[in-house]
């Protein structure tokens, strides 16, 4: 671990886990046998503090991917070049192995949902994403990767389908894709139709990296909230994305209720028993729904950890 | 295309607008724009959207605010948070800006803004005091600080002390620092008496700490950020505020002094 991968070096970085604040301290003081680490980019783009520190140490002894979660790549607004740069800023210095975000927006006329909004999958979407994704790319010098986003609705004017958009856009501007299959499964369920058929469709020769998480089962629809195990149907589809990529590199989103660093990592390492193709017997996830409310996309997912770092001299 | 496809900027423009504002949408309008349902109604489809934005916002205050929320009660704080979400609905890329306009609105939106001074509610004063804090307090954590650089110590000149750049003053008109703290102490403080306090703000191996000063010290502090030497800022504080140069420089210096104490706390780099 002591030469950092690029993406030269290809997309079979192995098995990696999301760098969230609650495992910082752990992860400094055991220098985990994770194959490499995925850091939301918001998360330390502006940081002048500690996560700046962390990630700088993670990333001289691992490979380090940047996730975004505010690019807002299909909005209408223009596209924000103060963020980009501070982007391209943490990137230069990072050096990860790649950049992603999602194939979203998360907001118009200035304003920000901090949600990743689902698209209307129209050739008119399909030419605004692509001319931006094509402006990202030139701006960051550098190939841009885009997530399927989750979705509960979809648009009644969409004319093309996700996986047919993904390939478009991907032949068009050169871009890789991230598959999350747990958004797969989640999208999927709450529109009604078959995740095995969406991967039929999906390009997987434009796959670099795959993602896996956890969801909230709530009987009539699912939302994706990243705060518990991956559930077994999410391992079936898995098991055929990671077969059909060749072994793309796989990472594990946890990012509500946050188990300690053992059991994310424990969790992240049953991928193995789904490295031999599609067959494995899946047991169904479990229907009923707990109690607490579900938020897509959890705050933990962006939010810091700020106000636990105080101390006072008051006495 | 299917029907006559709204263009895209339009579509964005009301599916953020059904965020802000839930509600506002016929259900022709919702079966205009939204697929027939797989498993879920367009309208609940919808509404998960809706909920989700302003729970993961408002769990993003309470991060943001824990004292004042625990001050105002979190029903209180919540519905204080929602509208200032909605008259200023958030408009950067990070979630860190979440709660920068929020003491100001707080402040602009009190009730009793119209009257005279004398006859507004203290313990509102108290709540917008509270948020400036921890909005100050927050800011902290990420700001270009001094770690991995030596901090200056006792050896280090006057001349050469520079306050460090993780370092904030915040003036309060009530003890806003040990209300916060008995919060994070669990000890479930009473609101506080209207009485003056002071406080330095500095992080240090990544800690940030609240370092409580008196008036004079608050104003020797600011002075000494605008003038940049300590012996300068001395002069000036005695000069413009008319004090004893001899005492001052004595309360400075003297064993267990200020100087030891704010070089223990990290206030200062050497030159
Ligand atoms: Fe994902």
């Amino acid at each position: 671990m002591t030469e950092k991968s690029t993406e030269v070096l290809g997309r079979d970085l192995g098995l990696g886990l999301g760098l969230r604040n609650v495992h910082f301290e752990h992860i400094l003081e055991h220098w985990p046998a994770v194959d490499w680490f995925e850091a939301i980019s918001e998360n330390f783009m502006d940081s002048g503090g500690r996560p700046r520190d962390v990630i700088r140490r993670v990333a001289e002894r691992y490979p380090v991917v940047l996730h975004g979660v505010s690019l807002s790549v299909g909005s209408t607004d223009p596209l924000n070049l103060d963020y980009l740069a501070r982007l391209k800023a943490l990137a230069a210095e990072i050096q990860p192995a790649w950049v992603s975000d999602h194939l979203c927006w998360t907001g118009i006329l200035g304003q920000n949902s901090h949600d990743l909004l689902p698209l209307p999958l129209t050739e008119e979407a399909l030419d605004h994403v692509a001319a931006r994704v094509d402006r990202v790319q030139d701006f960051l010098g550098r190939r841009l990767i885009l997530e399927n986003p989750s979705s509960y609705l979809t648009f009644s004017h969409s004319t093309v389908e996700e996986p047919a958009f993904l390939r478009a856009l991907a032949e068009r501007t050169g871009c890789g894709l991230l598959l999350d299959v747990n958004n797969v499964f989640v999208s999927a369920f709450n529109a009604g139709t078959d995740p095995q058929a969406y991967l039929d469709d999906f390009p997987f020769e434009r796959v670099v990296q795959l993602h896996l998480a956890g969801h909230s089962h709530r009987g009539t629809h699912i939302i994706d909230t990243h705060d518990c195990p991956v559930r077994a149907e999410v391992w079936e589809l898995f098991a055929r994305a990671w077969e059909a990529t060749d072994g793309a590199a796989t990472l594990l989103e946890w990012d509500g209720d946050i188990p300690n660093f053992e059991t994310c990592h424990a969790e992240l390492l049953k991928a193995r028993d789904f490295m031999d193709g599609p067959t494995h017997a899946a047991a169904p996830a479990p229907l009923a729904a707990d109690g607490r409310d579900a938020v897509s996309t959890p705050v933990d997912f962006m939010s810091p950890t700020a106000m636990a770092a105080v101390r006072g001299d008051q006495t | 295309m299917n029907r006559a496809a709204p263009p895209l900027g339009q579509v964005q423009r009301w599916m953020h607008e059904a965020l802000r504002a839930p509600g506002g949408d016929t259900d022709a309008r919702l079966a205009e724009m939204i697929a027939p349902p797989g498993r879920i109604q367009a309208l609940d489809a919808l509404g998960i959207y809706q909920r989700s934005y302003y729970q993961r916002l408002l769990t993003c205050m309470r991060e943001q605010f824990p004292a004042l929320c625990r001050a105002l009660g979190e029903q209180l704080f919540t519905d204080f948070a929602r509208e200032y979400l909605r008259e200023h609905p958030p408009e950067s890329y990070t979630l860190y800006d979440l709660g920068r306009r929020f003491p100001g609105y707080l402040e602009a939106s009190r009730p009793d803004r119209d009257a005279a001074e004398a006859e507004r509610e203290v313990w509102i004063d108290f709540m917008v005091d509270l948020a400036a804090f921890e909005r100050l307090l927050f800011t902290l954590f990420d700001m270009p600080g001094c770690e991995g650089q030596p901090l200056a110590d006792a050896s280090t000149p006057d001349a050469a002390l520079r306050l460090q750049p993780a370092f904030a003053l915040g003036a309060y008109r009530f003890p806003v620092a040990v209300y916060y703290h008995g919060v994070r102490e669990e000890k479930s403080p009473d609101l506080p008496p209207l009485e003056p306090s002071h406080v330095a703000l500095v992080r240090k191996d990544f800690l940030t700490r609240t370092v409580p000063i008196g008036p004079t010290q608050h104003t020797f502090l600011k002075i000494l950020a605008e003038v940049g030497s300590v012996p300068r800022a001395m002069v000036d504080l005695c000069t413009r505020h008319g004090l004893d140069r001899a005492a001052v420089e004595h309360s400075w210096s003297e064993p267990g002094g200020v100087r030891e104490r704010w070089i223990d706390a990290g206030f200062f780099v050497p030159a």
